[in-house]
């Protein structure tokens, strides 16, 4: 059989067969990704979401930074007792403002609340609390 | 190997040629008897405005210019313009017992001018003959007794042919089949581009997880991570807890009610508030229900304690 005879038909044949192919390859890319995507989408959220939690929670400047409670109330209105990664503090007679300043404050630091005991007097108030980091 | 394509034999077609079996491909090339010809300068730069204006330079040469095509070349300053009636020269070539589909490219006597430089004998009565750069046919008798013929080699084939599309009994025309293979490849195309796209689009991903195993290298080992998780993701929903309840309970401070006392261990909170009617209460009490905190009210009284676990 002489090829030039259906040389046209050929032409087409192997451009479809090429065609078949490249789509062959973009539905095997296209399921491939679908499967990857969703694997590695989770792990880096997992990761992420790891090394937030342990630059909360494990930060080292957290000592330092829960010392800045100590200088919101006079020195006079405050005992404090820190022993290593723990912290027992009593405010007495602090005001409204004080009171929400020493407790926003508390909120907003990293670290475990153990206990709080707040008690209303006439017009003050008294506040305790404990927490470790 | 020949790149050249000129490994084919050149047979010279002509009026009295004999009847042909052919066992190869060959190519072939035409005398005049099978086209007329003009020579002409035109101010065109390429072949495809030449071919578009080559019907018009044959009017009132040929009988029916519709049923003839034209094959046009640069030769020198001006343009050689043929015109020749395919099927009739198809239908000849039948007759002769060629076998179309292995006549390769057909070609024209004038093409090759600068070679046949002396008379080639075609047949008994008639003879090609180069005259003053122009090839046609005389009878041998006008020539001299002593004429010296010279024969058409294969190393003479031009490099533009014709191609006899009816030789090769396509079922696709070829300018259908070059359209529809450029649109399949182009689409083939596409889909390789798409598909290389989508292959390379986790890669930023891939390369991000790599670039924060690299800044914490402790967090290479799976178990580390399911350790480190574990710990800081219970530390962390409690402490939300605490503060969450915290914040709910100082949104019940508010005219007529105040907060008396507030206490928190890891399990559990309590705080007492004391409101200046029973509205307040009830209020406070709502607010409460809302945070699905247990409300008790102190009796004879308006106080009102909330408890909640953590």
């Amino acid at each position: 059989m002489n090829w030039k005879t259906y040389k046209n038909e050929l032409l087409v044949a192997l451009s479809l067969l090429v065609l078949i192919l490249a789509l062959s390859y973009k539905v095997a890319k296209v399921s491939q990704n679908e499967g990857t995507a969703s694997t590695t989408g989770t792990s880096l959220y997992e990761l992420e979401k790891i090394i937030a939690l342990k630059k909360v929670w494990g930060n080292k400047k957290i000592s330092k930074k829960v010392d800045k409670l100590k200088t919101l109330v006079p020195p006079s209105k405050l005992q404090w007792q820190k022993k290593s990664k723990k912290l027992t503090a009593v405010f007495t007679s602090l005001d409204e403002r004080e009171l929400n300043k020493v407790v926003s404050t508390l909120l907003n630091l990293a670290v475990v609340i153990q206990k709080i005991e707040l008690k209303r007097t006439e017009t003050s108030y008294n506040l305790e609390f404990t927490c470790k980091w | 190997m020949n790149f050249t394509g000129n490994t084919k034999s050149l047979l010279l077609v002509h009026k009295d040629m004999p009847e042909q079996t052919l066992d190869e491909s060959v190519n072939i090339v035409l005398t005049p008897q099978f086209y007329t010809l003009k020579r002409e300068a035109l101010p065109v730069k390429y072949a495809y405005q030449a071919k578009r204006i080559a019907a018009s330079l044959f009017e009132g040469l040929l009988e029916d210019v519709s049923t003839h095509e034209y094959f046009v070349e640069k030769k020198g300053d001006s343009w050689l313009f043929i015109a020749y009636d395919l099927e009739k020269i198809q239908d000849f070539l039948v007759e002769k017992g060629f076998d179309l589909t292995l006549v390769s490219k057909m070609f024209f006597a004038e093409q090759m001018s600068e070679h046949l430089t002396s008379t080639v004998a075609t047949g008994e009565n008639e003879a090609l003959v180069n005259f003053d750069g122009n090839l046609i046919m005389v009878p041998k008798t006008a020539l001299a007794d002593d004429v010296e013929y010279m024969e058409v080699h294969k190393d003479f084939t031009p490099k533009k042919g014709i191609t006899l599309e009816a030789g090769e009994k396509s079922f696709l025309p070829k300018k259908e089949s070059y359209i529809l293979a450029g649109i399949f490849f182009l689409f083939a195309f596409f889909f390789v581009i798409e598909g290389l796209r989508y292959s390379g689009e986790n890669t930023e991903e891939v390369e991000k997880i790599q670039s924060l195993l690299a800044s914490y290298p402790a967090l290479q080992s799976s178990y580390t991570r399911e350790n480190i998780a574990k710990k800081y993701q219970s530390i962390d929903a409690k402490e939300r807890k605490k503060r969450e309840s915290i914040k709910a309970i100082a949104g019940m401070i508010f005219k007529g009610s105040t907060l008396s006392s507030f206490s928190m261990d890891s399990k559990k909170f309590q705080a007492l508030f004391i409101c200046t009617d029973a509205k307040i209460v009830k209020k406070v009490e709502a607010l409460a229900k809302k945070e699905n905190f247990s409300a008790q009210k102190v009796a004879n009284s308006h106080e009102i304690k909330i408890e909640g676990s953590l």
